[in-house]
């Protein structure tokens, strides 16, 4: 003898039904809140993503920079490496995986009539691994080339453009400060959308890379600089975890190499997305909690309507009692009602924050990314609400006097 | 057999610091089949009485056997199952559902009682033709006449094949041809073995019974007259 869920959701929604106006008006306040928190979540998910993503562009979580600390009050004091230093660094660090040191100039290469200005790179063979950046064309610079400070060339894909056009350029001879260099590859082409990029600029937030070439570092070092400075140094650990480790390791040896002055800063790509995840963290708290006042106070609104509803049906109420209706299944009939005005509430703000992310996006000029746990979990909130101030409603509902309610005018 | 049977029937109000005994004691019996009319003043205690053989309320004290079952002191939820499954309930002003069509205020007992769907629709379009309304299933109850409502309501009373029907001042809200109508219903179904029984203060509807038990302060005056 008793109601059962499925009946009370048909009678609920007919409920629902009868009274649209009402409904759509008591579902105005989780309609609103439940699209914040969406568009709010996407937003961060956007940011994250993005983040993420640049992170990845910049060697991954493994990766372990070591520059020059500019922010040292000693101005003149050295903020660079030499060579030495830096393979004894490699030598003592056997658990990582790619030695990345670099030494940059600016230089005009040339090729026939074609000249262009840009950043020369000289690297180590390891550069492949700790950019996770490869040759589409030829090969990159290997042990041999260092061994041998050979004069060859890798190409980045813009330059190789605006020197060869569209002719193979494998095998080619360009020149650099009145010497020769044989292309040997052509790397592949990196691209990462700019979402802030105005009209005209590229939208390719990676394309300066395409715009470098690559040397051997010996080559750079010798027949190009004539020192052996180093200003730019990367390691890659053998994962994110171990890279803490070893972050601290060639902290401490740099720190020797420098008599215990902090002239070169030593970080970590994990500790770093760590940190920005942190402060993520602390602004979806933040968010959350406007978002949770928001639907508190959607929440009551719906408890003082349903209260008024159960007012205006106390009548309706007495009938059902008086033909069979047990006191559980009035409170089972508002209950779910309830529940279905504020499922339907979570289901609308759902629909209505995810078609105005694009814009809100757009807007803001920042990534908006949904998923479908997202959604999931707005729409389980939404329901929590109805179950939470239903409950009240529905007791009292349910707690009415059958002659009582059939007298009420 | 008695369908219905009281035993010293008591029933109390405590409003504030005053008792209202609204019942003091009533011993009477009604059987199966019989069609009765309660009869009384306003105040004589006829509504308090219809509402505990209606097992809307509970007697302060003393025995109320329904179909052989002392309910008296059954509690809240059996009594919504005995409400259910052995009364049916005509009220003055209807009390149909105002949102739900015809069809769907008949099915409502049957609901509670757990039946399917399909079930359910059968067995209310089959009452419903009964009392003369089977073209009116998909009506609203505003969009009907009052006799026409009543029937609804009565529809509604007997879906369930209560062992006793309720009626409360049934013809109270109609015109006179209305409700000799419905008195007409009532003589139908009485001779097809249900037991009526029904509260008026009007003389000339009590005397469609086969007996009246007329109330007076709490008290039956003739409850054996008929």
């Amino acid at each position: 003898m008793a109601l059962s869920l499925s009946q009370s959701i048909v009678v609920g929604l007919a409920d629902f039904w009868s009274r649209k106006v009402r409904s759509l008006i008591t579902i105005f306040g989780i309609i609103l809140g439940i699209m914040s928190i969406i568009v709010v979540l996407a937003l961060v998910n956007g940011v994250k993503e993005m983040s993420m993503e640049w992170m990845m562009q910049s060697g991954g979580l493994s990766k372990i920079n070591i520059r020059g600390n500019w922010e040292y009050e000693d101005r003149k004091a050295d903020k660079s490496l030499s060579l030495k230093q830096v393979n004894y660094i490699k030598d003592v660090c056997p658990e990582a995986v790619a030695f990345n040191p670099q030494s940059n100039i600016w230089a005009k290469l040339s090729y026939g009539s074609k000249k262009e200005q840009q950043l020369i790179v000289g690297a180590y063979p390891d550069y492949q691994i700790a950019e996770t950046w490869t040759t589409q064309q030829g090969r990159f610079i290997t042990d041999t080339d260092i061994r041998n400070k050979s004069n060859v060339i890798v190409l980045g894909t813009t330059i190789k453009k605006s020197l060869f056009g569209n002719e193979d350029a494998i095998g080619k001879l360009v020149g650099m400060n009145g010497k020769k260099y044989q292309v040997v590859g052509v790397m592949k082409y990196r691209y990462m959308k700019n979402r802030w990029a105005s009209e005209g600029q590229s939208d390719n937030a990676m394309e300066w890379k395409n715009k470098n070439s690559f040397i051997p570092l010996s080559t750079m070092l010798i027949k190009e600089k004539a020192d052996d400075r180093i200003w730019d140094f990367s390691v890659t650990a053998s994962s994110p975890e171990t890279s803490v480790e070893l972050k601290e390791k060639i902290s401490n040896i740099i720190l020797n190499f420098k008599r215990g002055k902090p002239l070169m800063r030593v970080t970590s790509n994990y500790e770093e997305s760590n940190q920005s995840d942190d402060n993520f963290k602390m602004m979806t708290m933040i968010f959350f909690l406007v978002a949770a006042i928001s639907l508190l106070v959607g929440g009551i609104v719906i408890m003082n309507i349903m209260l008024a509803t159960i007012q205006e049906r106390t009548r309706e109420i007495g009938v059902r009692l008086s033909v069979g209706a047990r006191r559980f299944d009035i409170f089972l009939q508002f209950l779910i009602q309830t529940v279905i005005i504020t499922t339907i509430g979570g289901i609308l703000g759902v629909v209505f924050g995810l078609s105005i992310l694009e814009l809100v996006g757009k807007f803001l000029q920042m990534k908006a990314v949904a998923s479908e746990q997202m959604v999931l979990t707005a729409i389980l909130v939404s329901v929590g609400i109805g179950l939470i101030f239903g409950i009240f409603p529905a007791v009292r509902a349910s707690n009415l006097d059958p002659v009582e309610a059939l007298r009420y005018e | 057999m008695d369908i219905i049977k009281t035993i010293s029937l008591t029933k109390d109000y405590n409003m504030g610091k005053v008792t209202v005994n609204a019942l003091k004691g009533l011993d009477f019996s009604i059987k199966k089949g019989e069609f009765v009319a309660i009869m009384g003043p306003s105040g004589s205690g006829k509504s308090t009485l219809m509402h505990i053989l209606g097992c809307l309320d509970t007697p302060t004290n003393g025995e109320y056997h329904l179909d052989d079952t002392q309910v008296s002191k059954f509690k809240k939820r059996e009594l919504a199952a005995i409400r259910n499954d052995k009364i049916g309930f005509i009220f003055q002003t209807f009390n149909l559902l105002p949102h739900l069509n015809v069809l769907k205020n008949v099915e409502l007992p049957l609901m509670y009682a757990g039946l399917s769907a399909r079930k359910r629709k059968k067995i209310a379009l089959e009452v419903l033709d009964s009392v003369g309304l089977g073209d009116r299933t998909k009506h609203k109850p505003g969009e009907l006449s009052g006799g026409q409502r009543q029937r609804v309501a009565i529809a509604r009373a007997i879906v369930n094949n209560p062992a006793i029907i309720l009626a409360d001042e049934p013809t109270g809200n109609l015109d006179s041809q209305s409700g000799g109508d419905i008195l007409e219903i009532f003589n139908t179904l009485h001779s097809q073995g249900h037991t009526v029984v029904m509260v008026t203060h009007d003389r000339l509807v009590a005397e469609k019974a086969d007996r009246i038990i007329t109330i007076k302060d709490g008290l039956i005056e003739n409850g054996t007259l008929t």
